[in-house]
């Protein structure tokens, strides 16, 4: 469980987060949805304990990323916005210097690369070095430097950004899996239809704090909307829906 | 901290000093750069001494003279050793100095008449000032020139009856104290600057890419985010890049010592030259320098902007302690053997000592060495520390 709890932050004098309270439950996708700018990859920082927050506390699994960083990375897997990859080294070189940092070794950590070239159908760039890899092939990369410790907790900072459809129906598919195994799961997003079809729960961000939570049927419902995308709006810039009025249908 | 503690950071450091060094060796670039300057000065060396030892034994001045059948005794009398005189028939002064003369002496027509009489004939000396060798030539044919002078005066004051030391209370003799061996002497003396410059050099690219770059190719958040302690991030890197440096000195001194055997040593008036217990410690000195060199680059570039921005900053700052060596050396500063204590000018001594075969002090090696090792360790606590600055992310 991921359980952020009055989390405040500014960048020169700017706040960024105000007060950011939520839970990420275990074997849920939880979706933080926010506009750009709304503190989602900031707070997701936080969370890794990449920043350090200003005020508040985070626990990923019991451990505070401020005081035992070592042991929040150990639970964790995070796949960053638009990271790069290690252009000189081969995806079997990349991932094995990963899973080794992260304390796998001998047969384990030969368990753990065959699994993941396995699930993330790695065959055909397994001995490539990272060089030139199209944008699906560095999430699969990502993705696989994620998951090859099996991390507890994974993180996905706008994990559809750029990708085809069969990158996301690979990313999706594999995100259903973590969750019927157990893993918690927090992803950022804006793309509505992406947030509807994979999320349990959804947070809805805007300026910096939380102003709705629950499933896209109860945010419809509490916001009387038809779509996550109407009660989006409504929730992050207090817009009702714009009725659309198409040629011959009646108003 | 605890040593059971520390060797097992070490320990769990290993994966990334493994990926590092993959990362630092597979990249040509930075390779080609390292090994290519690493040869290109022993060699520049070996072909400058060889260059200056055939000029000097080439430095005769070539005099060309016009008229010369009107001056007998200073066309029979003006060749000596550093003089190599030819009496032209005809000839164009500037034209004969364009060709293979360095001086040419025109005797004017009434040369014999006016020398006759003692009416002091004219004599016009020509040369091209705009030639470095102008200064030297035009010296040695006024000496020489002079001194006939003194000799025909002496012999005209002795026809008349009059002591010639009556009008030379004193006499002037230049001699020039430069010999070979102080020249061989200065040329040595860049060496270890050049050594160390290879070491700014080869460490240069791999410093700005695993760290600048790395930033730049948003590839240092994920390695942010494992279970490593700062200090092994940059303790890593530092090996990786000091690796590359280490072997940059490590093959400039290796064909430095293959050159020896053809460069002009005994003729520049070096005769000792380096041992192989020389050459062994030159490389060990190297290596803590060579881990100063990496982690110093690493904090600048981790402090830079871009990767663009890093490499104008290394570029500057691999010139300033070159040119604090070359102050030191041009000023000729007498230091105190504690200076040796100080990185880089600790290091020049050494290199200069271990080349010509001088003793050097295995002490101050030693200790010189712990100290630089001892600011490697401060530095790398420092990058650990530069980890944590929040701007470091907002490449992303």
């Amino acid at each position: 469980m991921i359980r952020v709890d009055k989390l405040c932050k500014s960048f020169g004098g700017q706040p960024v987060l105000r007060n950011l309270s939520f839970e990420v439950p275990d074997g849920r996708i939880t979706a933080l949805l926010g506009a750009n700018g709304a503190g989602k990859t900031s707070c997701l920082r936080i969370v890794c304990g990449l920043l350090q927050a200003d005020s508040g506390q985070v626990l990923v699994g019991g451990a505070d990323p401020a005081t035992d960083p070592m042991a929040v990375r150990r639970q964790l897997g995070v796949v960053g916005d638009r990271e790069g990859l290690y252009e000189r080294l081969t995806v079997r070189e990349y991932l094995t210097v990963f899973a080794q940092m992260q304390g796998l070794s001998g047969a384990v950590l030969q368990e753990a690369l065959d699994a993941v070239r396995d699930e993330l159908e790695l065959d055909g760039l397994w001995n490539r070095r990272t060089r030139g890899f199209s944008q699906g092939e560095r999430m699969k990369v990502s993705l696989a430097r994620a998951l090859v410790h099996r991390p507890q907790h994974l993180i996905l900072d706008e994990p559809t950004r750029g990708l085809d459809v069969l990158a996301v129906r690979l990313l999706r598919k594999t995100l259903l899996r973590l969750r019927a195994a157990g893993t918690t799961i927090l992803f950022s997003s804006h793309v509505m239809p992406e947030v509807a079809e994979l999320s349990d729960r959804v947070l809805v961000m805007a300026a910096g704090q939380i102003v709705g939570a629950g499933t896209p049927e109860q945010l419809a419902a509490e916001t009387g909307c038809h779509s996550l995308e109407d009660s989006f709006v409504a929730l992050a810039y207090g817009q009702r829906p714009v009725a659309v009025q198409t040629q011959g249908e009646p108003a | 901290m605890n040593p059971g503690v520390f060797i097992q950071g070490w320990k769990q450091m290993v994966p990334l000093l493994r990926k590092e060094l993959l990362e630092a060796w597979r990249d040509r670039r930075a390779l080609i750069m390292a090994v290519s300057f690493s040869l290109m000065f022993p060699v520049m060396l070996a072909g400058g001494t060889t260059f200056m030892v055939k000029k000097q034994s080439e430095e005769v001045t070539k005099v060309a003279l016009l008229g010369a059948e009107r001056a007998p005794l200073i066309r029979e009398r003006l060749t000596s050793p550093n003089l190599d005189v030819t009496s032209l028939d005809e000839g164009e002064p500037r034209a004969l100095l364009a060709g293979n003369y360095d001086v040419v002496l025109v005797f004017s027509e009434d040369f014999s008449r006016r020398y006759q009489d003692f009416r002091a004939p004219q004599i016009y000396l020509y040369v091209n000032s705009s030639e470095s060798t102008s200064g030297r030539a035009q010296r040695d044919v006024q000496e020489r020139l002079g001194a006939l002078q003194q000799l025909v005066v002496t012999q005209r004051l002795a026809a008349r009856g009059v002591a010639p030391r009556t009008l030379a209370p004193w006499r002037v003799e230049t001699r020039d104290v430069s010999t070979p061996s102080s020249r061989g002497a200065l040329i040595l003396a860049t060496v270890p600057g050049l050594l160390i410059m290879t070491l700014f050099v080869a460490c240069l690219s791999t410093a700005v890419d695993s760290s600048a770059g790395e930033r730049e190719r948003l590839s240092l958040e994920p390695l942010l985010l494992q279970p490593l302690a700062g200090w092994q991030i940059i303790a890593a890197k530092t090996i990786a890049v000091a690796s590359l440096g280490w072997l940059g000195s490590l093959l400039a001194i290796g064909a430095l010592i293959a050159l020896m055997p053809v460069m002009p040593l005994t003729e520049l008036g070096i005769q000792r030259a380096t041992t192989v217990s020389g050459v062994i410690a030159m490389g060990l000195i190297m290596l803590p320098l060579a881990l100063l060199v990496a982690v110093l680059q690493i904090l600048l570039a981790l402090r830079s902007h871009s990767f663009k921005d890093a490499q104008t900053q290394l570029s500057i700052f691999q010139i300033l302690p070159l040119v604090m060596l070359m102050m030191l050396d041009i000023a000729q500063v007498k230091l105190a053997e504690s200076w040796q204590l100080l990185p880089l000018v600790g290091h020049q001594q050494w290199l200069k000592g271990l080349l010509i075969g001088d003793p050097v002090s295995a002490a101050w090696m030693l200790s010189g060495s712990l100290v630089t090792l001892a600011l490697v360790a401060a530095a790398v606590m420092m990058g650990a520390r530069a980890l944590r600055r929040e701007s470091l992310l907002s490449a992303s």
